[in-house]
């Protein structure tokens, strides 16, 4: 099994003419841990898995793997002495060699005989379901198919470090699941350090081990999947990792970190880290499950976490159905039941206290 | 523990591997500046400067560019710009409809119409103009069989005539730039036009868009190619009648005392225009992301064409290759069998004998033995400076170097190759490159740079639109699963681009063949080209084996061209080969 590398990044910087891709970004990343670096278009994402792979090189900072530097000033070890693979977004197949031959290609830098070469090579290929298609190129192969390769040509020279740069973004909604459990599979048995770009927050919760938002070319946040779901430190960090609604209101009191905010005539209690004063104008985000129906009979009032609203839209979803919910404070998305209520319907909503933050309202830039 | 290859201290690394990348780059860069930039500077500061080349008393001046803009020199360059401009739209044209219909049709006897492009472009413009003449010359091949033609005569000495036969040497430089493209673009283009309500014509319109790149590089060549074109204007230019720059040019180079001033002048201008059309249809690209190649790229089928379709295509393309290479081929053989043309006999008759006298007579067969061996050795280190220059040139990177050389590319492009050639006798005539032991003036060896040097841009030219297609992607790929540069470029980037490099040794191995300008001025003493020695016959009125050796050295280039691509589909793997194709 591979030794995995540790990746630090430490204040690197890189910039096209204007653009800043990565401002002072930092990051420590353990051995053979599945980290998932989440983010929209332009949050420098790329860069930084590009720089890392030594394909492109940070205007300042340093970049090591383990022990060794591999990018600061002049230095820059070139990406075929850093001991890692990469599965590209485009697959970046070589289209005049065969999916073996792809897969061959990247043992060469393991002076391998042929014979275990062709071994590690159908090996492999089986593994990934392809031992039939070793012999097809790229053309003759479904996107699937061709990911897959690029997949057993990343782990099969058993790199240290293992980068995938959106490798499944181009690919249909089964397709994506059924990778994506392959990818974390793989990815583990060989022992290697994964580093992971998405911009999709689902992909980046079911693969990582930690993960950790960018914006801007900065790290906004970087932890384990729970804490980034249940405790994100930013309005930012909360809305890139799912929201079902956000209200603003007014801080009534601050009670052992629960908030009770004021929306304009109904309360809602909600969980934070800051330390608000009386009055002070907040932002109340709601995760996607939240919220729920309250039993018909229930009366709103004054009760805290109590909201009146009218179904939108409801769309099915297998189990069960979700909604859509207008209340005079704003829409609420993504309320489940298994029983469809039917649009324009009257309904009351109740929210869960664990799955609501309160921040500033000042704070909220996005 | 973290594990890396190799146990040298990565500062070490770093710096050998920016030594190496250094020297691999100051090489190149010698290379350029050795062959394009010096001789290129050195000649054109003349225009400014004719004291620093003994040219004159002034150190710096513009009275070099007075004659330019009046009398002949203006009207020269006016007609030059005209012939560009009609010879640069017409070819594109021409050469994007025969790449459609022979790559994406199944119109019949595609291979043969491939070939007859090849052979087009082996025909250097003389050769194609001294064709049109001996069939209708007075005492040409017409007027042998009784049949004179003083209209189309008068129409062959004039715009007309010179725009045609320039057109139609434009035709294969625009066909094989776009036909490059044009394999390495899927049909899922296409596909996407048809599904959203787009008919054929909405399709071909789409797919022409994206292959804008190549179609500027053709029409950027062609017209360069036409202003700078002097085997046409060597035939068929003429002070009196219509006259163009580089004739122009060549009566004052010839004139005593020489004009070099002027002759730098006009070359200042010539080369102005040309960067201007080069920089518009970069300008035109600018933003514009053309990349399509890669592993995801699926073989093209071809269009199904009716009956009709294929009969009306076919038509086309044998009236066009008939005017194009037909014409000229019919009148080098018929004048290379028929005994006595050019002499004062009155009887004629068909014979071989004139093919004999070639092969028999070193004098006549020397030529092009030395230009085959000159060739040859130009287009091979042609083809590999042009691939590490187009490389350079498309590198997302925009950096000093890559403007610098797209600078020093286009410039050259556009210098006619007979003020290409007195660059470099001015340049290794200096005293200070004799100091620093280049005595390479008379020698066999600077008329091969100076071919290397004129056959570089263009070439480089050509392979700029196929390095367009190839995805940052693949390359990066091969870094990152353990390949070095070199590496990277043997195992993949070569294989990727091999055909379009085959074309593009081709293209230069039969330009170098029988190049006209650079053989004239360059060629050593007991060394003359083809090109020389075909004038010199045909200068003694020998036309039969004037025009025997014309024929031989076609079927010679001919010969060549089909052993490299025989070659390549003998023993390239099969993954190169798939590379581009169509399945019907």
């Amino acid at each position: 099994m591979t030794t995995g590398h540790s990746i630090k990044v430490k204040n690197a910087t890189k910039s096209y003419g204007a653009l800043t891709a990565l401002n002072d970004f930092s990051i420590d990343i353990k051995p053979e841990k599945f980290t998932v670096l989440l983010g929209p278009s332009g949050s420098g994402k790329s860069t930084l898995i590009r720089s890392i792979a030594g394909i492109e090189k940070i205007d300042s900072g340093s970049i090591f793997l383990g022990e060794n530097e591999v990018n600061r000033g002049p230095i820059n070890v070139a990406p075929e002495k850093r001991n890692l693979a990469m599965v590209f977004q485009d697959y970046a197949l070589w289209p005049h060699l065969t999916a073996a031959e792809n897969v061959a290609y990247a043992l060469k830098r393991r002076k391998l005989d042929d014979h275990k070469v062709g071994k590690r090579v159908r090996d492999i290929l089986e593994r990934v379901g392809l031992g039939e298609k070793g012999a097809n190129y790229p053309h003759q192969l479904s996107g699937g198919e061709q990911q897959r390769v690029a997949l057993a040509r990343a782990i099969v020279a058993r790199p240290a470090l293992l980068l995938f740069d959106e490798p499944l973004s181009n690919l249909d909604a089964d397709l994506r699941e059924r990778l994506r459990i392959e990818i974390a599979t793989l990815t583990r048995e060989s022992g290697a350090t994964a580093l992971y770009i998405t911009h999709d927050q689902s992909e980046a919760f079911a693969l990582a081990d930690r993960i950790g938002v960018l914006r801007a070319g900065g790290l906004e946040q970087y932890d384990t999947p729970e804490n980034i779901y249940h405790q994100p430190s930013t309005p930012f960090v909360a809305r890139f990792t799912g929201l079902g609604g956000s209200f603003t209101g007014s801080v009534v009191e601050v009670v052992k970190g629960v908030a009770t905010v004021d929306l304009g005539g109904s309360f809602l209690r909600a969980r934070t880290n800051e330390k608000f004063k009386k009055k002070d104008v907040v932002e109340v985000l709601l995760r996607p499950t939240a919220s729920k129906f309250a039993a018909s009979n229930t009366k709103v009032g004054s009760t805290p976490n109590l909201l009146a609203g009218k179904v939108l839209d409801t769309a099915y979803r297998g189990r069960g159905y979700e909604h859509l919910v207008e209340t005079k404070f704003g829409p609420i998305a993504s309320i489940f039941d298994l029983k469809q209520r039917a649009r324009g319907t009257n309904c009351t909503i109740e929210v869960d206290i664990q799955a609501s933050m309160a921040f500033p309202a000042t704070k909220k830039v996005e | 523990m973290t594990t890396f290859e190799h146990s040298i201290p990565i500062g070490a690394r770093a710096s050998s591997f920016i030594r190496g990348k250094i020297s691999a780059v100051t090489f190149f860069w010698f290379l350029i500046i050795a062959l394009l930039v010096a001789p290129i500077i050195l000649f054109l500061s003349v225009a400014f400067s004719p004291r620093l080349l003994d040219q004159g008393n002034a150190w710096f001046t513009f009275m070099s560019f007075r004659p330019v803009f009046k009398d002949i020199f203006y009207i020269s360059l006016l007609h030059s710009v005209a012939l560009g401009v009609a010879a640069a739209f017409f070819a594109s044209s021409i050469a994007l409809t025969v790449a459609w219909y022979v790559l994406r049709t199944n119109t019949p006897a595609r291979k043969i119409w491939n070939g007859c492009i090849f052979a087009l472009l082996l025909a250097p413009s003389y050769l194609i103009a001294l064709g049109w003449e001996r069939i209708f010359e007075r005492g040409g091949v017409l007027n042998i069989f009784g049949i004179d033609l003083p209209i189309v005569r008068n129409l062959l000495y004039g715009p007309v005539g010179m725009g045609m036969i320039l057109t139609f040497k434009g035709i294969p430089f625009a066909y094989l730039v776009i036909s490059n493209a044009m394999r390495g673009l899927g049909e899922e283009f296409e596909q996407a036009v048809r599904v959203h309500g787009g008919s054929r014509w909405d399709a071909f319109k789409t797919m022409s868009t994206l292959l804008l790149p190549a179609i500027w590089s053709g029409v950027a060549i062609v017209f360069a190619e036409t202003i700078s074109d002097f085997g046409v204007a060597s035939q068929l230019s003429s002070p009196g009648r219509f006259s163009v720059a580089t004739f122009t040019l060549y009566r004052a180079i010839e004139s005593i005392p020489v004009l070099f001033p002027v002759c730098a002048a006009v070359s200042v201008v010539l080369l102005a225009l040309v960067v201007l059309a080069l920089l518009a249809q970069s300008r035109a690209l600018r933003g514009r992301s053309f990349r399509v190649l890669s592993g995801r790229t699926r073989p093209i089928s071809r269009q199904q064409l009716s009956l009709r379709s294929k009969i009306l295509s076919s038509g086309g393309i044998i009236f066009l290759l008939g005017i194009t290479l037909g014409v000229p081929v019919f009148g080098a053989i018929s004048a290379s069998m028929i005994r006595g043309l050019g002499s004062l006999l009155s009887n004629y008759s068909i014979t071989f004998d004139n093919y004999i006298r070639v092969l028999k007579s070193p004098l006549l067969r020397d030529p092009l033995i030395f230009s085959a061996k000159c060739a040859a050795i130009t287009a091979c280190v042609a083809v590999v400076l042009a691939a590490i220059s187009s490389r350079m040139l498309v590198s997302t990177k925009n950096s000093t170097s890559k403007k610098l050389l797209d600078f020093f590319l286009l410039a050259a492009v556009g210098l006619p190759g007979i003020v290409f050639a007195a660059g470099y006798i001015f340049a290794y005539n200096l005293p200070i490159a004799q100091k620093l032991g280049f005595h390479l003036y008379g020698t066999v060896s600077l008329l091969v740079l100076a071919y290397i040097a004129t056959a570089l841009p263009s070439t480089t030219r050509s392979l700029v639109g196929n390095m367009n297609q190839f995805q940052e992607s693949l390359s990066e790929a091969c870094r990152v699963h353990g390949s070095t540069a070199f590496r990277t470029w043997i195992s993949v980037v070569l294989p990727l681009i091999a055909r379009p490099i085959l074309a593009a040794w081709c293209l230069t191995y039969c330009g170098t063949l029988l190049e006209l300008p650079v053989s004239q001025l360059l060629f050593p003493p007991n060394h003359a080209p083809l090109a020389v020695g075909i004038d010199r016959i045909l200068g003694n009125y020998d036309f039969g084996g004037g025009t025997a050796i014309e024929v031989l050295a076609i079927i010679s280039a001919l010969i060549v061209v089909g052993i490299a691509f025989g070659l390549f589909e003998a023993l390239a793997p099969k993954g190169w080969k798939q590379l581009g194709k169509a399945h019907s």
